[in-house]
């Protein structure tokens, strides 16, 4: 079996494709209705040091909270 | 004949240029108030067009038709309640697939609409096309290409919707996978006898999707519906093997993808974006943190001393008008109250117009820039720290200027706990009136290192209530998800419209407080009992604190306008050298207690306005509590160092 990999784990620069998301209810749907689902393909822009990640998706661009985005999983 | 009258309302997602829609469709016939019952800006405007008289109401900016706040509750209740003639849905081009979700939600209630593609003049800059009269054959609606911030556009974006209407022509619904399709239409055959404002395969998706407000409305006349719905869900999940209301949405984006796919062509250029260049730098790990450091500081210093320029000329100004005052109505206990009256106005206008407008007009061309999203992007991890989240950054650097809208801002946190985290350590953010108090008292007379120190402390302070409130209060944390917007062109109008509402606030909720306020303690005055109050907080002031006797009588003036503390000594000692009555212990103290104690009247009356009366009397208690406590522990120590 493969080992998932969340979104914090991953290299600036690179593109990736949604796997799982793993928040809580409200916080899945509000990502979901921003477009963020799994089998969608983002990019991450820029990461900090130890606070929140910024994605591109559809066309825009995202914050997301570093928390939040240790619930995000890719393959 | 038909009726000349129309109602339109604007639906759109943040940042997509919705206001400035409004505002040039509007013009200065707008009126803004509160939605009934909440406390979310609602903007109505009139506009006359083509002999018609369009009342136009500005929907907030949201995300999606589900309950998630309260300003998507309202949104979608205006729109099934009122039944506006026509919605103008108007989305960012550039960002057309997030925005089409949305589209999406609101085909689906099934009214009038056209689609407003703003921002039309950035496409070919970023290489994108958009293949309009596909997009509007797929939707089924009108799709209007505009330049709102120019206004181009807008009068066509009237005439299709005027045309709609004439028709009578309503949105149809882009259809679903086939499960979900039928389960809709299971759903509203059932619907027959269900006498409800909102379209019946828009209340069906809902239930599908578990909307709590949805199930609450539908259970007070049919309560089989519910069983049914519930059924239905549960086999969507099924199949599915997660939450109902995520299938939904992923078909959504689902669907969306697909009208992109069809529509929407990006040439990806080469060279990095002035946007990317930019955010290379402003939002770098490293460096972005001492570059906003400066920025922040620079604004500081530049309001500062544009302010202490203003307001000295102001006072040059107006320092005579008391005495022409008592010449002319003579001296008389009700000369003198109306006089207060025409004081606290005049000291309203000189901390509105030297500090508070300026800071507002830059807040607000670094926001229209995009700068503040970045602050909060660069803040978060430390925020964070606090139980919040960066976009409170926005609220709390607002306090500088003015602790009243500062308070009013806060409703940009998503949950009532970090709305309340963020409103509470607001309170306790220098504001300029604040300031004066610190550089005139402790700076000039002490030294700025140690004025300095007095807001390391406050900081610190506030670091460490955060981090007890946050652990403290029930309720959970939420994590940031915030839209990044590319860097504008500030837009001159906009800018001056956010300040002029944001002093309007200032105007409306402190100034009657403040005036009103100020009448009380004068009467007070007058009578003879400012001494009887004094004396009787001496055992705190005196005995505590370790301050003269008559700091007592300041700190209620303080309670009024905090610059008042200054301003009172000088008035009672005769002179501005404070150094003649003061310790330098005692003006660390005194200042440090000024920080503390008490917000202002004005700041309680928006507190109040912003988070009820329980709340706003528990900050109280806690401010007061620590200013005595904290200032009589300084004392203690700082009179060991001093000597």
């Amino acid at each position: 079996m493969k080992e998932s990999i969340s979104l914090i784990e991953v290299e600036k620069d690179k593109e990736i494709e949604i796997v799982s998301i793993e928040a809580g209810l409200q916080a899945t749907k509000r990502l979901f209705d921003l477009g963020l689902t799994p089998r969608t393909k983002i990019k991450i822009l820029r990461k900090t040091i130890s606070g929140p990640i910024e994605i591109e998706l559809r066309g825009s661009k995202l914050v997301l909270g570093r928390g939040l985005a240790s619930k995000i999983f890719i393959k | 004949m038909p009726e000349k009258k129309l109602n339109i309302a604007l639906a759109g997602q943040a940042n997509v240029g919705k206001s400035v829609t409004f505002n040039y469709l509007t013009g200065l016939h707008q009126h803004i108030g509160n939605w009934p019952g909440k406390t979310i800006e609602k903007a109505e405007g009139t506009l006359y067009y083509r002999g018609y008289t369009i009342n136009v109401v500005d929907l907030p900016g949201i995300y999606s038709l589900t309950t998630y706040s309260a300003e998507e509750i309202i949104s979608r209740e205006y729109i099934a309640k009122q039944n506006p003639d026509l919605i103008i849905n108007v989305v960012d081009a550039t960002r057309l697939e997030r925005n089409l979700l949305f589209t999406l939600q609101l085909l689906e209630m099934g009214k009038p609409i056209v689609l407003s593609l703003n921002m039309v003049n950035l496409l070919k800059k970023r290489g994108i096309v958009i293949d309009t009269a596909k997009l509007e054959k797929i939707l089924g609606i009108p799709v209007v290409p505009t330049i709102a911030t120019q206004g181009k556009g807008l009068t066509k974006v009237l005439d299709s919707g005027i045309e709609l209407i004439k028709k009578e022509k309503d949105a149809k619904p882009i259809k679903y996978g086939n499960e979900v399709e039928e389960k809709i239409s299971r759903l509203v055959k059932k619907m027959i006898n269900l006498k409800l404002n909102y379209s019946p395969r828009w209340l069906a998706i809902k239930l599908l999707e578990k909307d709590n407000e949805i199930e609450k409305l539908i259970k007070e006349s049919d309560f089989d519906l519910l069983k049914e719905a519930d059924c239905l869900r549960r086999e969507l999940e099924k199949i599915h093997g997660h939450d109902s209301s995520l299938v939904i949405a992923g078909e959504r984006c689902f669907l969306v993808s697909q009208i992109i796919a069809e529509v929407f062509k990006i040439t990806e250029s080469k060279n990095k974006s002035f946007n990317e260049i930019l955010d290379s730098i402003i939002c770098h790990k490293i460096w972005g943190y001492p570059l906003m450091l400066a920025t922040l500081c620079f604004i500081f210093y530049i309001i500062f001393s544009f302010g202490g320029w203003v307001s000295s000329f102001l006072e040059n100004l107006t320092s005579s008008w008391q005495l022409i005052w008592d010449q002319f109505f003579g001296i008389s206990v009700f000369s003198s109250l109306l006089w207060s009256v025409v004081e606290s106005t005049l000291a309203l206008i000189g901390i509105a117009l030297p500090y508070i407008i300026p800071f507002y007009l830059i807040l607000f061309l670094l926001e229209n820039f995009g700068y503040l999203a970045r602050v909060a992007f660069l803040m978060d991890h430390f925020m964070h720290k606090m139980g919040i989240h960066g976009k409170a950054c926005i609220p709390m650097i607002m306090g500088f200027g003015c602790n009243v809208p500062a308070c009013l801002a806060c409703r940009i946190m998503e949950t009532e706990k970090e709305k309340f985290i963020t409103g509470f350590l607001t309170t306790l953010i220098p504001c300029s009136a604040k300031t004066i108090i610190v550089m005139g008292l402790v700076a000039r007379f002490v030294g700025i290192n140690w004025a300095f120190g007095l807001y390391v402390f406050l900081f610190l302070l506030i670091f460490i209530l955060g981090k007890i409130t946050s652990k403290v209060l029930p309720g959970e944390s939420v994590e940031l998800i915030m839209e990044m917007p590319d860097y504008k062109r500030p837009n001159l109008k906009a800018i001056l419209l956010q300040t002029w509402f944001r002093v309007k606030d200032f105007i409306l909720i402190a100034a009657p407080l403040v005036i009103l306020l100020g009448v009380l303690i004068k009467a007070i005055s007058l009578a003879g009992w400012l001494d009887v109050i004094g004396s009787l907080l001496s055992p705190i002031t005196v005995g505590w604190l370790g301050l003269p006797a008559i700091c007592g009588v300041l700190l209620i003036f303080g309670i009024l306008r905090k610059e008042l503390i200054l301003v009172m000594l000088a008035s009672l000692i005769g002179t501005a050298n404070f150094a003649q009555i003061l310790s330098p212990v005692q003006m660390i103290i005194l200042a440090l207690v000024s920080l503390l104690y008490f917000p202002c009247v004005a700041t309680v009356a928006a507190f109040w306005y912003e988070f009820g009366w329980k709340k706003t009397i528990s900050v109280i208690a806690v401010e007061l509590s620590l200013a005595i406590l904290l200032g009589g522990l300084a004392y203690r120590i700082l009179k060991i160092i001093f000597i």
